[in-house]
């Protein structure tokens, strides 16, 4: 062995020590800027302004969140049927936009969260009498808006027979509802509260409070990094008080019922 | 030629330096890792699943006290003793976990947020009970009075104590996962540089001998080549010794605490199912709400796609009768991952034992959804509780397999470390020794 190379091997053994535990793909944890798909559709939850801003009650926990992950944010609009993809094609890291978490999504891209615990409700008209359950909803008209399967859970998990309506959003819902075409709307409570914010006393919600959901942030499968920092912030938006202060900030008086606040369960980093 | 005796010395004893230094930052540091795993983040799954437990059998056993009115002396007494019960375990695990948290002040809040809320929960529970023995009814649905009380307590224990006590059990797991992916990473890291400096310090010492012999015509001295024989010992003791430290810290985290972990979860949730069976039948205004709960904490600890609880029932039970074959059988949710490790011989009794509650529930739900009040709850306090029990009883003793392995690994690679620290001051003295035994002379004969 020459005398010369060794000098060479205690630095090659050096940078092999430091080479070593960098990590493969790029968790959220890490970046400097996180893209965050919002919806651009829903009053109250997230909606796009006239300015190209966003603004709801998702809009602000993914706010909350991204401070806490100690990065800057960029917004992006995401429909319903676009929630998987753009995590899928990387278009954005996370997605906070009523994403529920369900066992069969969790097949293709994972949930950090749940951040909001909320109820499927219903919503009729004000002066509407005798719906104040899912089992009144026997024989009425209600509205099944295209890529949520709400309505439908009525009618197969429920088995209660009601007639559905087709629409092709929540706007579409609401007119046909005022207009009497149809007796109720019945989806996600966060977003029947919205909506009625929107309509003034015109509309309301009955507090039926069933089948519970849970609305995660969506998240690529295996960044387990970046789920459980995003599941720290969420402790932390409940410990700090951030959480009941949002949910008042965009449902008080819309009908909601708002005496307590639900701590999230997570589902965990897998 | 003093000199280059003197280099080749000193890049000697430098790379015996390195060796070492490595050897001891690797082992202190794996354990550390053991310690953080098997006797913090281990007990602390154990606290925290306890109190998440107490907690929901507390919850269970006033619904189930208001369930029964006013008769049923001895069955009233039976549940008030297992809430009593409950609610001094639920102290306790409190305790402990507060101890384990230390000075994470995250967990810290949590565990002082449960302690506020419990004793909310237990005002609100006492009222709901002191209400339903003034208005005295029969076995069913109580007064709106009693169950808009009983309401106000379960929704505190359901939304936000229960939570609270899952999300810190939960949080162990993740400690878990950091310390076991660190140490291993720096396992692997130091694995390769105690390699490198081996290779040096061997390296060095026999260009030393190779040296010494040209130089002064000697064969080999003794001293050195007894050096270089234990260096080398060492370096494969120690290569050894981080070998089985990533297998130990591999083994207790995937078949000990990760199984630990999905079970503790399976019975959590199992409890609050065998919960809302009660609660579906306390409440009729939310008998819906309660049986969609019901129908989603199933389907999260054994993942079989239904969208009622008929359907559901159908499934498990198809499950269960499928004939055993060589496969491991594929299912998701926490009980389905953690019999996803085990074969066939160790699922089926579990899977039975489930079917068998499953059986139960469908008939629970069949007389209660036909008016049959009385004989729905006898259901309910005759076969479908001790299903329930036997069902939980088979969680248990899996984890309990579980936990021995993980006790055993952890203790396997405390054992290992134990060695190779006697080993390390030991080795280090004997390899000084044998190298100025073996220059010292050489160098003599330049004086």
């Amino acid at each position: 062995m020459s005398v010369r190379a060794l000098p060479a091997a205690v630095a090659l053994a050096v940078l092999l020590a430091g080479a070593c535990g960098a990590p493969e793909r790029e968790s959220v944890a890490g970046k400097r800027t996180v893209v965050v798909g919002v919806r651009p559709d829903l009053p109250g939850l997230g909606l796009r302004l006239p300015d190209g801003g966003f603004e709801g009650y998702d809009v602000d926990v993914a706010r909350y969140l991204v401070r806490k992950l100690g990065a800057g944010i960029r917004l992006i609009p995401v429909l319903a049927a676009e929630r998987e993809r753009v995590l899928l094609d990387g278009r954005a890291d996370l997605v906070l936009a009523t994403f529920s978490v369900t066992q069969e999504r969790k097949s293709r891209v994972a949930f950090a969260g749940p951040y909001h615990v909320s109820y499927q409700d219903i919503m009729v008209r004000a002066d509407r009498e005798g719906i104040a359950g899912v089992r009144d909803l026997e024989g009425k008209g209600i509205c099944a808006v295209e890529g949520s399967n709400a309505a439908e859970r009525v009618v197969e998990e429920r088995g209660v027979k009601a007639r559905l309506v087709p629409a092709a959003d929540y706007d579409r819902c609401v007119a046909l509802l005022k207009e009497g075409e149809l007796d109720a709307i019945t989806t996600n409570d966060v977003i029947l509260a919205g909506l009625a914010a929107r309509e003034k006393g015109r509309l309301r919600l009955v507090n039926a409070r069933f089948n519970e959901q849970r609305t995660g942030v969506g998240i690529r499968k295996g960044d387990l990094d970046g789920c459980e920092a995003i599941n720290r912030a969420i402790t932390d938006m409940y410990q700090d008080g951030t959480a009941a202060r949002l949910i008042a900030k965009w449902f008080d008086g819309t009908g909601l019922d708002l005496t307590s606040v639900h701590v999230p369960r997570f589902e965990g980093c897998e | 030629m003093p000199a280059r005796i003197r280099l080749i010395s000193g890049v000697t004893v430098a790379a015996l330096v390195l060796l070492f230094a490595t050897l001891a930052v690797i082992t202190q540091g794996a354990r550390t890792g053991l310690r953080a795993i098997g006797h913090d983040a281990g007990p602390q799954v154990v606290a925290t699943a306890g109190l998440y437990l107490a907690l929901s059998d507390m919850d269970g056993q006033v619904a189930l006290l208001l369930l029964m009115g006013g008769g049923r002396d001895e069955r009233r007494a039976e549940a008030l003793l297992r809430y009593e019960r409950s609610r001094t375990e639920a102290g306790r695990a409190l305790l402990r976990a507060s101890a384990l948290a230390g000075d994470d002040a995250r967990e810290g809040r949590t565990v002082q947020a449960v302690l506020d809320g419990l004793g909310r929960y237990e005002r609100t529970a006492a009222r709901a009970l002191l209400l339903a023995e003034q208005a005295g009814y029969d076995a069913g649905p109580p007064p709106e009075r009693v169950l808009r009380t009983y309401r106000a307590a379960t929704d505190l224990m359901r939304e936000e104590l229960l939570p609270q006590a899952y999300n810190l059990t939960l949080e162990s797991g993740t400690t878990v996962r950091r310390v076991h992916d660190e140490t291993r990473s720096s396992l692997t890291t130091g694995r390769a540089v105690v390699a490198a400096a081996g290779v040096l310090a061997l390296g060095c010492l026999v260009a030393l001998q190779v040296y010494l012999a040209r130089r002064f015509r000697r064969l080999f001295g003794p001293a050195l080549v007894l050096a270089s024989a234990v260096t080398a010992m060492y370096v494969l003791t120690g290569l050894h010794v981080s070998a089985r430290e990533a297998d130990a810290l591999v083994a207790a985290k995937r078949d000990g605490f990760d199984a630990v972990l999905l079970l503790a979860r399976a019975r959590a949730i199992g409890n609050g199912m065998h919960a809302d069976q009660t609660r579906y039948l306390l409440d009729p205004e939310r008998a819906d709400t309660y049986e969609h709960t019901y129908l989603d904490a199933a389907q999260s600890v054994l993942y079989l796609e239904a969208t009622s609880v008929h359907a559901y029932h159908e499934r498990v039970a198809a499950a269960a009768a499928a004939p055993e074959g060589g496969r491991r059988p594929a299912f998701a949710g926490f009980l389905g991952s953690a019999l996803a490790m085990r074969d066939a011989s160790g699922t089926r009794p579990v899977l039975a034992a489930y079917d068998r509650l499953q059986r139960s529930d469908a008939d629970l739900r069949r007389r209660a959804s036909g008016g049959e009040t009385g004989q729905a709850l006898s259901v309910l306090l005759g076969p479908l509780t001790s299903d329930f029990d036997r069902y939980d009883a088979t969680l248990l003793d899996l984890a309990g397999q579980h936990r021995t392995s993980f006790e055993r690994s952890i203790a396997r690679g405390e054992d290992a470390l134990a060695d190779l620290w006697f080993l390390l001051p030991v080795a280090m003295v004997s390899i000084a020794v044998l190298v100025v035994a073996g220059i010292w002379p050489r160098l003599d004969e330049y004086r």
